[in-house]
């Protein structure tokens, strides 16, 4: 099928560049996400594999054919719109049939085609009446099924869910996923939701500025971040990244020069009432300022002397505390030097669990 | 990028470009260039004369006789026809079937031929037995020789003008105040503004761009008057209405003095270019506050 | 206000609104008036409305003065001509200013909106010389070639044009759509309000223009309705109103009878080049 690789991508707009020296492989079958804030050079990139933006630079291969220069419509590549991209003035059908007539498929194999692919999108009531005649999901639908009807070798998908209300978004996920399983094409999916990219993923690759900050899989990439970019954009509320100074007091032992910053996700702080040392972690005195109820969960925000600190408890205590007891066990601890990237030889990770699942409450 | 896909564009627009370089591009300066020769059409050998015509046209009275028609002619048209269109748009700016109706008849003078314009208000003003003077006499008043007296047939023909042109002139302000958002009239009412308060301080500035284009179109449009006048009056009686176009027509067509025609083609493109440049320098300055 | 001087205040709106119309009504009913008179009744005074007796035959009358079978094929060819030519031309220059950036694009469209306020009055002597030049003069081609594009039209269509999603003709790209089909299955359909308001507005100028056919022909057979019409004056030595008013409704009839069906429509044309 297709695996894509990305060598030594450059784009620049005007003198500006926004991407240099990108080099990536989304292997063949996966089910990618490219995932980053706004401005980042995810959907520039997606728009390159698609050929609907040049590179300024490098090599894009799509299976065993360099495609730079190959017309998007010939690149054997589907994308799907945020705003759907449906044509106003065709009917569902022709919508769906408008790439098919374009590649001179005979008449009947059109219409065993979409009678199909409508099946598997419920859209077969639908055929006949005009974009504009549909909600969001069914919308939704049509692009997916003008999408799929051309049996592209990858999927191209450039924030498709975030014109849908949040119950629907839920529901397209999992059928996007399952789409995937059924489809067993390559999906390149566009997403700045951080939620989004962890739950739909099989591998998320993390861009900001135009640069890969890490490839992984999701759990890898939240379990073990490469860098406090990546640390803090993944995970709600954001890994605790604190300056050296300011949480060097509260340590045990030596912290190497080479550290410049140090983190801990909200989930591994313990919060108790009173001050109790336990061997093994860092320990301060901190001001809850507020409480956020998600139900399973409460986040607190809480004023520590080292800075503001979020912390996630799954328990229902200190209800009516002010001043709390926050310890992190040193081995939940991230190291990052001075460039932010992870100093991986400094922690004591081999202790970590590797499952973040469940809170810190020994 | 293929050669066709760089070609692609020009090819596009060259019918277009090429339509208006030949038919109006190439023609203002073919004009410009005649209009410093002497020449009647049939002779091969067409005189280069220098601002001879232009010296020649400013001291004969009767084009200066032409230009102050013109100017008169204008002023009065456009001045009145913004007036009126102004407080018709402000009357008639109201939803609903009967106002519909009204805008549409105020309108349809608008789509009709100027020739079938220029040829009813003719009978209309017929002196003998033209229904004008008819409602006049009903009313006791005297009969009027319209078009035929120099003293009235300039103003005879603002008058059809006026009355073909103030129901798009209104219809475009109508656009233009249903434009203005309606808080501000709300924010004013809370005010305790009066009427022409709220006249002078809000609906004018808002209004100001739909103004300055509707007079410099007006006005661009009143100097080329042609039809009424070839229909109506053919330029009398006594040259009383004869305008810059129609006194480019006859020099070129009936007395075939070129140049001298030219000339006076000349003169009016530079009084429309004046008055398109003020329109894009007013337009780049953005004449209202928002 | 009280109740009484409420409607007061609407009696005399409606009765300013009635006046208000007659003044634009009227001089219509006038010429249809006329035009249904015999010679001795319109030069009564002061005139009566109602004719004793209806004349159809000065319809007939004015019909046959002169060749007005031609003028009206020429009226329609001319303008049926410059429209098609219009559409072409128009729907090419505004995909090409609104999609595509390409060296000189910017001088181009100068070039264009200059022409967008160059009138024909001003210009016509020397196009006249350069289609006495090619022969032209007497010829179609004379009254229908310097409108085969449009300025205005282009400005217009290139607006929306530029107000098509990105996205669309992305998504048609990747449909592997030729770039003819884009223009003809994806632009055109998006723009067909602006196309049939600018059809509109071409049709109707062009369907009434006296001037240029005036300037371009001397004889009868590239002349124009409205130049046919305007020649009934000299039926009679110009006393035959009635024929006149015939012969003007024929002009005038066609125009009125599509404004009352398409008012809207026509109103939003004309106010809308205008506003733009």
């Amino acid at each position: 099928m297709a695996q894509i690789v990305l060598k030594q991508i450059e784009k620049s707009f005007k003198q500006e560049k926004i991407i240099e020296n990108l080099n990536v492989t989304i292997e063949d079958g996966s089910f990618t996400v490219l995932v980053g804030p706004s401005g980042c050079g995810k959907s520039t990139t997606l728009r390159m594999i698609a050929g609907l933006e040049q590179q300024s630079g490098g090599e894009i291969w799509i299976g065993d054919k360099c495609v730079n220069g190959v017309e998007p419509g010939k690149r054997n590549v589907a994308m799907v719109f945020q705003n759907y991209a449906l044509y106003p003035m065709m009917t569902v059908k022709e919508n769906i049939e408008f790439g098919l007539v374009n590649r001179k498929v005979p008449k009947q194999e059109r219409e065993r085609l979409i009678k199909e692919i409508t099946e598997i999108v419920g859209l077969s009531e639908y055929l006949n009446k005009k974009p504009q005649a549909l909600s969001g999901g069914q919308r939704q639908r049509v692009a997916l099924a003008r999408a799929m009807v051309k049996n592209p070798a990858v999927f191209l998908m450039d924030e498709p869910l975030s014109n849908l209300d949040a119950k629907l978004r839920h529901q397209m996920r999992t059928e996007l996923i399952q789409l995937h399983k059924r489809l067993g094409a390559t999906f390149v999916f566009v997403t700045h939701d951080q939620v989004e990219a962890m739950s739909m993923g099989d591998r998320i690759v993390i861009m900001n500025k135009g640069q890969i900050q890490q490839a992984d899989s999701p759990m890898k990439i939240y379990d073990d971040p490469d860098n406090v970019f990546t640390a803090q954009f993944i995970g709600t509320p954001p890994m605790n990244v604190i300056h050296r100074e300011a949480i060097f007091p509260y340590m045990e032992g030596q912290l190497h020069s080479d550290i410049h910053q140090v983190g801990f996700r909200p989930e591994k702080a313990m919060m108790t009432m009173e001050k109790k040392p336990i061997a093994g972690c860092v320990q301060f005195s901190a001001r809850i300022l507020t409480r956020e109820t998600l139900g399973a969960e409460i986040i607190y925000q809480l004023e520590a002397k080292l800075g503001l600190v979020a912390v996630k408890s799954f328990l229902k205590p200190l209800e009516f505390a002010n001043e709390v007891q926050i310890s992190v066990p040193m081995k939940d601890l991230y190291y990052f030097d001075h460039e932010g990237k992870r100093a991986r030889q400094y922690e004591r990770s081999e202790e970590r669990e590797l499952v973040a699942l469940g809170g810190g409450y020994a | 990028m293929t050669v066709w896909s760089r070609l692609r564009p020009y090819v596009m627009v060259a019918p277009s470009i090429a339509v208006f370089s030949i038919f109006f591009i190439y023609p203002i300066f073919y004009m410009i260039f005649l209009s410093f020769y002497n020449w009647d059409f049939i002779n091969p050998v067409k005189e280069f004369v220098g601002f001879n015509n232009f010296v020649e046209m400013f001291q004969n009275s009767e084009f200066l006789q032409v230009l102050t028609n013109s100017l008169n002619y204008t002023i009065l048209s456009v001045s009145l026809s913004i007036v009126i269109s102004l407080g018709l748009a402000m009357w008639l700016n109201r939803e609903g079937a009967w106002y519909g109706f009204v805008q549409g008849a105020l309108f349809s003078p608008h789509i009709i031929s100027l020739v079938s314009v220029s040829l009813v208000w003719m009978w209309l003003m017929d002196p003998k037995f033209g229904l004008l003077n008819a409602i006049l006499e009903m009313f006791g008043m005297q009969k009027l020789d319209w078009l035929s007296s120099p003293d009235s047939s300039l103003l005879s023909l603002v008058l059809v003008a006026v009355w073909k042109g103030v129901g798009y002139n209104a219809l475009i302000f109508i656009a233009g105040l249903q434009s203005i958002p309606k808080d501000m009239y709300e924010a004013s009412a809370l005010d305790e503004a009066n009427r022409w308060r709220t006249f002078y301080k809000i609906t004018l500035p808002m209004l100001s761009p739909t103004l300055f284009f509707l007079i410099i179109i007006n006005l661009i449009g009143s100097f080329q008057v042609f039809e009424t006048i070839a229909i109506m009056t053919n330029g009398g009686p006594v040259n009383s209405t004869n305008t810059l176009v129609f006194y480019i027509y006859e020099y070129g067509f009936r007395y075939f003095k070129i140049g001298y025609a030219s000339a006076a083609g000349v003169v009016l493109l530079l009084v429309v270019g004046l008055l398109t440049l003020v329109y894009f320098k007013l337009l780049s300055r953005r004449v209202h506050y928002q | 206000m009280t109740t009484a001087s409420k409607s007061i205040v609407r009696v005399l709106n409606v009765t300013a609104m009635l006046v208000l119309v007659a003044i634009f009504v009227i001089p219509f009913l006038w010429m249809i008036s006329t035009s249904l008179k015999s010679y001795s009744e319109t030069v009564i005074f002061p005139p009566k409305w109602i004719p004793s007796e209806i004349m159809w035959s000065n319809f007939a009358a004015a019909w046959n003065s002169g060749p007005f079978l031609k003028y009206l094929m020429n009226s329609v060819v001319v303008s049926i001509s410059i429209l098609l030519l219009q559409f072409t031309t128009i729907t090419l220059a505004a995909y090409a200013f609104a999609r595509y950036s390409f060296k000189g694009d910017k001088l181009l469209f100068g070039i264009t909106m200059v022409t967008l306020m160059i009138p024909g009055q001003l210009i016509f002597l020397p196009v006249y010389l350069l289609m006495s030049k090619w022969g032209l003069i007497n010829n179609l081609l004379a009254l229908i070639l310097p409108f085969s594009s449009s300025a205005f039209g282009i400005f217009m269509l290139r607006q929306s044009f530029k107000q098509v999603q990105e996205e669309l003709i992305e998504a048609a790209r990747l449909d592997d759509a030729p770039e003819w089909k884009i223009i003809l299955k994806i632009m055109v359909p998006m723009a067909r309000p602006t196309l049939v308001t600018f059809a509109l507005f071409s049709f109707i100028a062009h369907w009434n223009d006296y001037f240029w056919p005036l300037v371009m022909t001397t004889s009868d057979a590239a002349r124009t309705l409205p130049i046919g019409i305007s020649k009934l004056r000299e039926v009679d030595g110009g006393a035959a109103w009635h024929i006149l008013m015939a012969g003007n409704m024929i002009l005038v009839i066609p125009i009125l009878i599509v404004f009352s069906f398409a008012q809207r429509q026509i109103i939003k044309a004309f106010v809308y080049s205008g506003v733009k």
